[in-house]
């Protein structure tokens, strides 16, 4: 199968460099697949899992937030946040979705005490369901 | 007796003597923070690096549309939004003052308002009455990555709603433990860098739409460009706190040198004059 060049960079560092078969990640707009030979494109990503396929096999990873661009063949994906599924700490995720579901009962929070106590919980969602599902295979 | 007593040479000698424990001890403490600065510079740059050239990328092949954050919103206020970032504290060789008054000279002449991150920062333009954005990044070592995105956001917001034609960040440069520049940078709006010579021609496809695109990933590039220009200060600083602490352990150390050999001196013309006024049997 045909590889492409690709580059995953977060604010806490590399997190993968080198060949690839299939990228599928959570966009704005759904989930998106690349293979080798893609057209130019850029994307605003979104909060969900991402599954990388090398010649050695599949990973999968919560990726939330970022920016996805095919330019000339090479794909670099740079995300706010990239956590490879063996590397999530599922009971911590879990605690954390527990703490933003208590917050968000709370009723007297204000408009952005909101917004960021739901985003955390979308953030424990993603995390716990790529985590579990990786424990699952 | 010969000039100063020998008491007050010691008092002194003692008192820099202490005043050489304390620089000592702020030096190890800057070369400890230092090394995990430097190790977080390692691991943003990249990052820093890929965002900034992906937004390049896009902003040079896309020479047909007019996309969001490109150019002033229209009949946007001749205003400049600034993200000033400086230390908490002093005693940092020209840290503080050298990225403030970087910054303040290129105020001059033009309707500002600044974002002041570090307390440092804060006091600065509180001092000279510059209109602030916000006062709550006050603790510049308490500023997360997602402090910096809402940064972002704001600045967005208020770009778009066309308050400001411009947004530049005030940042300190590490270029080596001994080595520390000051800078400022464009943020808003984005321009290619190399405006001249033939736009490549690249067809890009934005999923869904270029403006939807980019109204969404202009913000995180933002942050990310905040976020790596903080880990350039923060590291800056602790370089520059551990060289001014160095040098000021060198000066005490000198001082004491210098001091003891005046304490010697005096004591030796103080034996000297007893025997003297023995033997003369006065």
């Amino acid at each position: 199968m045909k590889s492409f060049p690709l580059k995953i960079v977060t604010p806490d560092g590399p997190q993968f460099e080198g060949e690839a078969t299939e990228l599928i990640v959570r966009t704005i707009s759904g989930d998106m697949g690349i293979m080798a030979g893609h057209i130019n494109c850029v994307t605003s990503l979104g909060m969900g899992r991402a599954v990388v396929v090398t010649e050695e096999g599949k990973r999968e990873a919560a990726c939330i937030g970022g920016i996805l661009s095919v330019l000339n063949g090479e794909v670099n994906l740079v995300p706010t946040t990239f956590e490879w599924a063996d590397q999530i700490d599922l009971r911590r995720a879990e605690a954390a979705e527990q703490r933003a579901r208590k917050l968000l009962e709370d009723k007297r929070l204000s408009a952005v005490e909101l917004r960021l106590a739901d985003a955390r919980l979308k953030r424990a969602l993603v995390r716990k369901s790529v985590a579990s599902s990786m424990l699952s295979h | 007796m010969a000039g100063v007593s020998t008491k007050e040479i010691k008092t002194r000698i003692r008192s820099m003597e202490s005043t050489k424990q304390i620089t000592k001890a702020m030096e190890m403490v800057a070369a400890s923070k230092l090394r995990h600065a430097q190790a977080q510079i390692a691991y943003s740059r990249p990052y820093f690096r890929m965002i900034y050239g992906v937004i390049q990328d896009i902003a040079e092949t896309n020479t047909k549309q007019h996309l969001p954050y490109l150019e002033p919103t229209k009949n946007a206020k001749h205003r400049t939004a600034y993200v000033v970032i400086a230390g908490d504290r002093g005693l940092a060789g020209g840290y503080n003052s050298n990225v403030l008054k970087l910054c303040y000279g290129e105020m001059q002449g033009r309707d500002c308002a600044v974002l002041p991150i570090g307390k440092k920062a804060l006091d600065f333009f509180t001092a000279r009455g510059v209109e602030r954005m916000s006062e709550s990044y006050a603790e510049a070592e308490d500023v997360s990555v997602s402090d910096c995105f809402t940064m972002a956001r704001m600045l967005c917001k208020a770009f778009r709603a066309g308050e400001y034609d411009e947004v530049r960040i005030g940042y300190s440069n590490f270029v080596s433990v001994l080595s520390q520049t000051p800078a400022t940078m464009k943020l808003l709006p984005l321009e290619p860098e190399s405006r001249d010579g033939d736009p490549k021609p690249a067809d890009i496809l934005y999923e869904p739409t270029s403006t939807e695109v980019f109204e969404n990933i202009i913000p995180e590039y933002i942050g990310g460009v905040i976020y790596g220009a903080l880990c350039e200060s923060r590291a800056s600083e602790q370089a520059a706190r551990r060289s001014a602490m160095d040098t000021a352990t060198q000066n005490a150390e000198e001082m004491i040198a210098d001091l003891s050999l005046k304490y010697n001196q005096a004591r030796q013309a103080a034996i000297t004059q007893e025997i003297t006024e023995i033997v003369a049997g006065t």
